[in-house]
This record gives structure tokens, sequence and C-alpha cells, in this order.
């Protein structure tokens, strides 16, 4: 509940919203079909913006860096998503359209992908975009050297062709069928071939609506105008991200009129917003859970997790930690793929069979565990874990709290050192980048998740390779069944987003995965 | 005069010699706080770091040198001028800290210059009618302004005034006096408010306290037997020799307002040296937090300094040496 | 500030003597009465459960059974406060105690046998002063688990100095005098000496200034809990439960002015009692520490 570090950008909360721009679903992926020729724009009921003017985003701390292939936090993303351009984007609903790639073509069995690449589309600098560009940052991503956040997303791509100035093909190693949508983040940004890390790293020179213009630490980043931008230029002449230390600041500064636009964490903040302002609350692919580490101590009996998992009543977790302002939900947040929250065991809470499963665990006298919660990584997180610990407490289960600084927490977290942990994940559109990395043994992030096996390992294998949207949504609602079935995790909710906007702008859409890209039609009325 | 030459240099041996403590110290604390600027930036992203990337991260944030020579290389960089590098801001510390040390020292210098406004007249009214109301009054100030915590006050009025009033300059984005007179001070004004009420809290006991302590001396009761007016006896003899006790207690305050006003600069939004810390802490930018510190504590040293050669100045006492 | 420590005051004397004067004696009653209402509310004799969530009672102004109202999540502010008030005082006490103990032990023994022990005790304690209170307490904070014991350890090493250098000086002086000679000639050991001779002389100096260091102590805890870094959540805290004011006065005013008004209350008896007993242990004292 640290202030001040809650409202910096908790790095969770920033890779939540971000990393969900990373993946896509399935849905217009399949083999052979071509793509219109449409960039993401508004929704046709918008009333159309005034040219010209400059709008203010606050926003709590500075984005933490410039270059798009290392950036994990919130603002950051918010910002480079707007300056750079990837080869696939998303539109308001989550399907899959062009970006820099016009048009791309599937193989039959999946392994390459041959992208044809938008004409006449030039970098900030002036220089023109071309395959080359393409194939310089693929390859550069993929180089562990880089230390790019996205290499594993690229990880199953073993050689990049270019034929001409205007193809790129993907050559995979098996079929991907969640790569296109991972290929949207801005952390797989297309930058030109001539530039590097370092001069990337204080200045911008991407193929996206705006440039930056100036950057002062503590201060405001503010972006400009691309004059040059192959798509329909932006309303505004400058956007600026204004730094305001705490949401508290933020919600005077929209009162007074000085912030036009802002992100809240929660919805009290956001309604003591006074004046014209517009509260959109929007789901989060993001989700909290009780993680249970399958591999640790009491943890390793199936019985003692489902008995944890049959103890708690997630709606009332919901409700006295975050006012009730979430959803329950199952294993997957990804929209096309969502998990039905009462898939499980005990759909409500059910001591009777809680205690049923405790005695089959040969703990019939009540058990003790350790729970590892983060204090100033994410808001809530005491409060949800105190709820939780208080549902236990009714099923004979004590949850030791051990409420940790971040610091602390993340290297915990990381090792995989908990015998259970309250935390908030990322979500994904694709439910391959949601869980791919946990849940498969090979995946990097097993030994935090816990647990595995060769049913699981199967899933994932086939749910990579799957063309048919249909039989793919059925591979993972298996692996959503195995997780329920077997109480890997203990899935609680995913929040909300607040995003507030003054009515003197226009044309701004919010998205689930959070991303801001809509600020490329926002203007001021 | 040569007895204050080599009591100064003295001082300033003894300053240094401090300096290199601090510099010590905060280089150890810094590195005992759990968590590095892997772990702060990426967060629990940096579960999926392999080998390779993690030795690339930890060359790019400098955290692959031994602890001897980070702190050498440190130390040795400062002489020749360099801060260090914040890797966030790509931008050197010395950059950094010289665009947020005036921001703070202004704060600091607007905020004494109030809280003397306020604080000696209060103080000497309170002295020349001791135990009357105008002294309970004034005592009653002090203690209210020792008492009200400053984030308290400041919350305060910036929530009702931005609400109520529409008035929030700070929410304009810092603009330093150059840029715009007008926006900053109307930016430095709630914020110098503030603080300055804080400070006149001791400046009015000081102010109080010194004034009895001398109008209780002989050479007043002499000037006053001889018939000096009030009004010359008030400045030209009480106040000049209070001065000491309240120019050293103004030159402490201003030296911990240097570094002590940063929940003031969070609230208000200005981009001090005091919010340039906290927030190098939280991400763990060790170059920017060392280096921050040491700067903070050698103009606290410094200040202490004049405060010292001012205080040997003005007393009577040392000047008849 | 040579004075002469005054003869050893006893404790009953003092004590009454405080009581005796007004602003020191009401002070001190309304300290004892938030105390225990802090004990009581933690024992649960009185109010609610601090921590204790009641959702359905959200944000209700102050009536009959929430004196001061709830807050966003149900929980009587009330209970919160005076919860708050007793955590306030737990830190800040161990925190000066800690200062106290091992800033005056610091002062008396670099005072008394000067040499290395003193440039090394002056070091750290110039050292220490050279930083920003409140960047130092919040250092300090940040490098341990964070629990109400490491706050206010954090606390007490922003201190010392404080301590160290306000019992320094009288041990200096104290040496020359005739009577710690007398003992010397006698053969008494160094230590001794120190303890049966120069402390009690200095304790009514120590007394004050931890008198004075209470009310900064309350007010740093506030300050550093108001910035996140206090003692961690869910335990109430005055100046975490500002801060999350800060955004709900709008609606709920009662949330930011109870533990506004408490806060500044706590803190202005300590102040007075503070005063009070520098009145009365040191009356020629016109220096005020800060």
């Amino acid at each position: 509940m640290t202030q001040l570090n809650r409202q910096s950008a908790s790095p969770i909360k920033a890779l939540a919203l971000a990393s969900a721009a990373a993946m896509v679903l399935v849905g217009c992926a399949a083999a052979d079909e071509e793509q219109e020729t449409v960039a993401p724009t508004a929704s046709e009921t918008q009333e159309p913006a005034a040219v010209g003017g400059n709008m203010v985003v606050g926003i709590t701390v500075d984005p933490d860096t410039i270059f798009p292939w290392k950036a994990t936090q919130f603002q950051a993303f918010r910002m480079l998503e707007n300056v750079y351009d990837t080869l696939t984007a998303f539109d308001a609903d989550l399907n899959v359209v062009p970006g820099l790639a016009e048009s791309w073509e599937i193989s039959a069995d999946g392994t390459s992908i041959t992208f044809d690449l938008r004409d006449g589309v030039t970098f900030a600098d002036g220089s023109s975009f071309g395959s080359e560009d393409v194939k310089y940052s693929y390859e550069a991503i993929q180089d562990e050297e880089n230390a790019a956040v996205a290499r594993s997303t690229l990880g199953g791509v073993t050689s990049i062709e270019t034929p001409d100035a205007d193809t790129v093909v993907l050559n995979l190693a098996t079929a991907d069928v969640g790569l296109l949508a991972n290929l949207t983040s801005v952390n797989l940004a297309i930058v030109s071939s001539d530039d590097t890390e370092e001069s990337l790293s204080t200045a911008t020179n991407g193929t996206g609506p705006f440039v930056l213009e100036s950057r002062t630490a503590g201060q405001n980043v503010v972006l400009a105008r691309n004059s040059s931008y192959w798509g329909n230029p932006t309303p505004l002449d400058t956007l600026e991200f204004r730094v305001l230390p705490d949401e508290a600041a933020i919600a005077a500064a929209m009162s007074a009129g000085n912030v036009q636009m802002a992100v809240f964490s929660d919805p009290i903040t956001a309604r003591t917003v006074s004046g014209g302002v517009t509260v959109n609350t929007t789901p989060q692919l993001s989700y909290h859970a009780l993680m249970l580490n399958a591999r640790n101590g009491s943890m390793t009996s199936t019985d003692v997790r489902l008995a944890i998992s049959c103890a708690i009543d997630r709606q009332s977790v919901l409700d006295t930690a975050l006012l009730g302002e979430g959803e329950v939900t199952g294993p997957i947040t990804s929209p096309a793929f969502k998990s039905d929250p009462n898939a499980r065991p005990c759909p409500e809470r059910d001591l009777a069979k809680s205690a049923e499963y405790l005695a089959a665990s040969g703990n019939a006298g009540g058990l003790e565990i350790d729970a590892i919660v983060a204090q100033d990584l994410y808001a809530g997180a005491v409060d949800i874990a105190q709820a939780v610990a208080a549902q236990l407490a009714e099923a004979n289960i004590t949850l030791n709290l051990e409420v940790l600084e971040s610091g602390t927490y993340i290297d915990r977290w990381i090792a995989g050192d908990f015998e259970t942990a309250i935390a908030l994940n990322g979500g994904r559109p694709d439910p391959d980048g949601m869980y791919g990395r946990y849940f498969p043994s090979t995946g990097n992030l097993n030994q935090v998740s816990g647990y595995s096996s060769d049913s699981m390992d199967k899933l994932f294998a086939d749910g990579k390779v799957e063309g048919d949207p249909a039989a793919r949504k059925a591979i993972y609602d298996a692996v959503s069944k195995e997780l329920e079935d077997n109480a890997v995790w203990v899935w609680l909710f995913s929040g909300y987003t607040y995003t507030a906007t003054s009515d003197t702008i226009t044309g701004f859409t919010p998205m689930t995965t959070g991303s801001w890209q809509y600020l490329r039609t926002t203007g001021l009325q | 005069m040569r007895v204050l030459q080599s009591a100064v240099v003295k001082k300033a041996a003894g300053s240094l010699a401090t300096l290199v403590g601090v510099a010590i110290f905060v280089f150890f604390m810094l590195r005992a706080i759990p968590g590095d600027a892997i772990s702060a930036s990426l967060g629990t992203e940096a579960a999926g770091l392999t080998e390779v990337q993690r030795k690339s991260l930890e060359e790019y944030y400098g955290l692959d040198q031994s602890l001897a020579s980070q702190f050498f290389s440190w130390v040795g960089n400062l002489f020749q001028g360099n801060l260090g590098f914040s890797v966030r801001a790509q931008q050197s510390v010395l950059d950094l800290t010289a665009a947020a040390l005036p921001v703070t020292f202004q704060l600091a210098v607007f905020a004494i210059i109030l809280a003397l406004a306020i604080g000696v007249p209060v103080g000497m009214l309170a002295a020349s009618r001791v135990g009357k109301p105008r002294d309970v009054i004034g005592q009653a100030l002090s203690l209210i302004g020792l008492s009200v915590p400053a984030f308290l006050l400041a919350t305060t009025l910036l929530t009702f005034l931005a609400v109520n009033l529409g008035f929030n300059p700070n929410g304009l984005g810092y603009k330093t006096f150059f840029e715009d007179p007008v926006v900053n001070l109307q930016q430095m004004l709630l914020p110098s408010l503030v603080l300055g009420f804080g400070i006149s809290a001791p400046i009015i006991r000081t102010t109080r306290a010194a004034v009895l302590d001398v109008s209780g001396q002989d050479f007043v009761r002499t000037a006053k037997a001889k018939g000096v007016s009030t009004r010359r006896l008030q400045f030209k003899h009480i106040l000049r020799n209070a001065l000491i006790p309240i120019v050293t207690m103004t030159g402490l305050q201003f030296g911990y307002l240097l570094g002590g006003a940063v929940v003031v600069e969070q609230i208000f939004s200005l981009p001090g040296v005091g919010r340039q810390v906290l927030t190098g802490i939280q991400q763990k930018e060790y170059a920017l937090v060392q280096s921050t510190v040491l700067v903070i504590a050698a103009a606290f040293v410094i200040v202490n300094l004049l405060t010292d050669l001012l205080y040997r100045a003005i007393d009577p006492r040392v000047r008849a040496e | 500030m040579q004075s002469v420590a005054p003869e050893k005051a006893k404790s009953p004397s003092v004590f009454a003597r405080i009581l005796r004067s007004w602003t020191g004696g009401t002070s001190l009653i309304v300290l004892a009465a938030l105390l225990v209402l802090s004990i009581l509310v933690n024992l649960g004799v009185v109010g609610f459960d601090p921590i204790a969530q009641t959702p359905a009672d959200r944000l209700l102004a102050p009536n009959g059974t929430y004196w001061f109202g709830t807050d966003q999540f149900g929980r009587d502010i009330f209970s919160r406060v005076i919860s708050g008030v007793g955590s306030s005082a737990l830190i800040s006490g161990v925190a000066v105690t800690i200062a106290a103990l091992f800033g005056t032990l610091l002062g008396l023994v670099g005072g008394f046998y000067r040499g290395v022990i003193d440039v090394f005790g002056s070091g750290l304690t110039n050292v220490l002063f050279a930083f920003p209170p409140l960047l130092l307490a919040l250092t300090l904070a940040s490098v341990l688990d964070r629990n109400w014991f490491t706050v206010a350890v954090a606390i007490g090493i922003v201190y010392i100095p404080i301590f160290a250098r306000v019992t320094r000086g009288p041990v200096l002086s104290l040496r020359e005098i005739e009577f710690v000679k007398a003992a010397k000639s006698t053969g008494m050991a160094s230590i001794g000496i120190m303890f049966k001779h120069v402390l009690p002389n200095i304790y009514s100096i120590a007394i004050i200034q931890i008198a004075l260091s209470l009310s900064w102590a309350v007010l740093t805890e506030a300050a550093l809990s108001f910035l996140g870094l206090g003692s961690p959540p869910p335990a109430p805290s005055l100046g975490s439960m500002i801060y999350e004011a800060r955004t709900l006065v709008l609606i709920a005013p009662w949330t930011l002015w109870a533990p506004g008004a408490v806060i500044v209350v706590f803190v202005v008896c300590l102040n007075l009692l503070g005063d009070s007993l520098r009145d009365i242990l040191d009356p020629r004292s016109k220096e005020v520490n800060s």
C-alpha cells in the first residue's frame, strides 16, 4: 500500500497492461488470408477532432526508457507505442490488422510467413523503411547480448529472408499461431538498420504518428506530430506526458483543467475529478491470484491445494479488497479464450468440501502456510492478502502473511522461493502468450509456476500449432480445466482500469490491453 | 583574524572528512537495500532473463564490477566533475542535479524568507510583553507551527484550492523563474508557505528566547538608563545581539530544507533534489542517489560553514578579539 | 551552553511539578488518555477492530456507532486513529530510546575519554548529521524488511547524533570539575567515575532531549508513512491515513480531519510536555535544540 511506489509504475502492473499488447487472437491469422490495408482508426461514430492544439496526459513517473526493445514500464509503453510501429497491430476489438506489413501469407504447414511491407514509409529522420530494417530489428532482438525483453517471442524464428525491399519472410521451427499477435508489442518495434541502441536511447527514430520532441527528467515527455507519417496525421500538434508524482495531484490538475487525460488505479480517485470528465471503466487482462508452489512443502499435495481453492469466496475477497471493482476470473483472461470462472471443483465457496480435501491430505487438524505479499508493487495486494487469509481462517487454514518490500518480493518470486504468493500477473490476448512461459516444463518461468505435467506440455505444444480457432479454443479450455482441477493456483479476479478523459478532447478509445494507441486519433474539440 | 582563519580551516578540513564519511556510508547503505536496478525496472519480468541477458543488463547498469571498483571509480569520477550517469533518464547526474538543485534552493530561500518575516517580528513581539496576550499568542503560533505536519497542511491546501477554486499552478508543469516568472512564483507560493510556516516555529522561539536573554543584560539596561528610545533600543541593541542564535538556527533550518523538503516537493510536483533522491532510491539507481546525497550533504556543510563565519562576524565578543 | 547541571532532580517531584503547570499537566493527562485508549482499542475493549473491514458501511459520516465515521473499506476511523496513535507512540518511543541510549553513550564516552574514541564518535556524529534526516530515515527504512521495529531503528539512528552532541559538551566540562579530579586521585577506575559521577549530571539534559525528540520522531514516522515507507499495512498509521484521505477528502472530509486533528493534538501535547520538562529541569536553558 505504500503510496509512492504504488503510484509509480509498478513493473508488474506495467507489464500486465503493456504485454497484453503483445499477443493476439487467432481469428485473423488463418492461412492464405489476405488482409485489408487499413490502419487502426477510432470508431466511426466519434466526432472528428479539431486540428491543432496541445494535449496533456498525466502520468505519475517518467517513462524510464525511450528504447522500445527494453521497455517494460507502463508509461514507457504508452509513449513508445505512438512513436514506433510494428509489423502487425491491433484494432479496438483486438483483431490483428496490418501495421507496417500490409498483408501476409502463411504457408500451409505454418512454418513460414511472408509479409508484404507497406510502400512509401519513412522513418522520422527521412530514411526509407524496407525489409532490411525488419531483418535488422528482429535479429537484434533475438541476440541475447541485447537483452531485449521480447527475445523469447522470436524464439521460434529460425531465419529471416528479405527477397526484396518490400518483402520479409519469417521461417519458423514449428507453426506458431499466436505469433502475428505477439508481433504487435512495441517491444518488437521496427527500427532503422542505421540506428543502434545507443542512438535510440537519447532520441527516437520511428515510423509512428508522433516523434519525440523533448524529454525533461522528472517533468515531462513531449511528442510532436510526425508530418511524414504514412497513415492519417494526428490532429494534435503536440502531446505532453506530464509527470505529477501521484494520482491525487493528477486528479487536482484534471479538476483545474491542466490535464486532459489520465489513468487511475482506483475508482474513488478517478471519480473525485470534478468538472466535465468522463471515466471509462475497462476490464484488465491482468489477474490477481494466490499462486501455489506445487513443488514446495505442503503445496505438493493436490488435496491441500484443492482445500485452499474451495475455501475462498473470490467475490467476497473482491468486494472487500477492491470494493467489488472487478470480475472473478478463471485462468485465462484472453477475451476469445476466456475461462469460465465457474468451471472448477468448487464454483462457490464450499467449506465442507474444503474440510474433506484437507482431511484427505492428512491435515484434518488444520494447516499453517506462508504467503509472500508485495507491499509496494501494486495497489491492493495487502488488502487482498488479508481478505484471503480471513477466508482461509474459517477453513482451519492459517495463512501467515510475509509482507515484503518490492525488491525482496521480486527476488523471491523470481526464484520460486515461496510456498504461496499473492500476485498480480499480466494477461495477454493470446493464451499461449499468457501461460506459454509458465506451465510448459520448458517455459522460462516454470520454476516460478511450480507446476508441470506431460499432459500440459502436450496441450501447449498442440495449441501453438492448431490453426482452427474452434479446435484451439478447445485445447485451451482443456488447459484451463487441468489448472483448475489440480488447483495449480487460486485464480481470484481481474480488476478494472479507470481512464479519465476530459470532455474537451474527443477521439480516444481505451483498449482492454491498456494501450493508448488511439491517442493518434485524439484531438481537442 | 588569524584565530578566525585557522578556526575556519580546521572546520573546513573536518567538513571534508565528514563528506568522505557520508560518501562511504551512502554507498554501502544503498547496496544493502534488497533488489537492484534490474529488478526495479523489470520487476517480475526479470524472471524470464537468460544468463547472457542478465549479464548484459548488469553491464548496462554498471552492476557487474566489484564493490571496491564501483566505489573507487565513482569517487574518481567525482573528482573529475563526473557525478555518474542515470540510465533511466539517459542524462548525467550532474545535469539532473544542476536542474534539480536550483528548484529546492529557490524553495528553501523563499521558505526561509517567509519564516523570518513571520518568525522574527512575532518572536520580538512576544518577548516584549512576556506573559501578556501577545506572548501567549506568539507561543501558540509557534506551537502550532511545530506540531502541524507539513504534509497535512500541504495536502489540505492543495486539494481544497485546486478543487474548489480551480487554483492549481502546480499542475501546469514546472517552470523555472527565467522561463516564466509569474507561473514560477505561483508554483512556489503554496509550498514555501507550508514550509515557511513550519520553520517559523523554531525561529519564533529562538527569537523570543534570544531577545529575552539580551534584554536582561547589562549593556541594555545601561542604554535604557541613558534614555535611548525603545525603538532604537529594540533594533540597534537588542536585535543585533539576538541575531546570533537566530542566524545559527536559520542556517540549520536552511540546511535541513535542502533534503527535508522532499514531501512537499512530492505533493506539489516540484522537481527538486529531494524528489530526485527518493525516486532514485525506489529505482535503485545507485550513482544517482549517491551523488545527489553527497551534493546535498556538501551544500549543508557549506551552509554551516557560512553560518559559522557569519556568526563570528556579527558576534561582538568575537569581533572584540 | 555551559550550565552546571542542576542538582539531581528526583523523579516524583519533577512529575508533580509538571502536573502543577497547567500546560504540562493538561498535556500529560491528554497523552495518558490517548495511550490508555489505544491500549483499550487494541485489546478490543473499546471501538472496533482497526483492520476489520465492513464494506457495507463504507464512507459513513461520523455518527453514533462510528464516532469518526468510516473509511473506504468500512473500517472505523476512530479505532484506526487511536490505534495509529498507539503505533506512533510505540515507534517513536523505541526510536528515541535507541537514540538516547546510543547517543548518550557516544557523547559520554567520547567526551570523557577524548582521543581516538572521541574523534571516531564525533566523526560518526557529523556524518549522520550531514545527512538530510528524512532522506536518511527513508533510506535506512528501505534496507531491512519493513516492520514497526525496523522503522523505529531507522528513525532512532537518525537522532543518535543529536543526543551525542548534546551530552558531549557537558561531559567535557564536567571532566575538569574538581570532584572528578578528586575521584581520580583516589584511584577510582575511569569507568566508575564516568558512570557514578558524570552520567548522573547529564541525566536532565538527556531527558529534555528525549522529550523534544519524541515529537519530531512522531512527525518523522508520520512523514515516512505518508511516503509509504513506514510500518507496512494493514497496521493503521496516521501518516498513511492522511495519504489515503487526499482524494477521499472531497467526498468524505472526516477521513482527513480525524487523523489530522489527532496527530496535531498528539504532537502539541508532546511539545508542551517537553517544554514543561525543560522549564523544570533546566530553567536557564534558552536555546532551542532543533
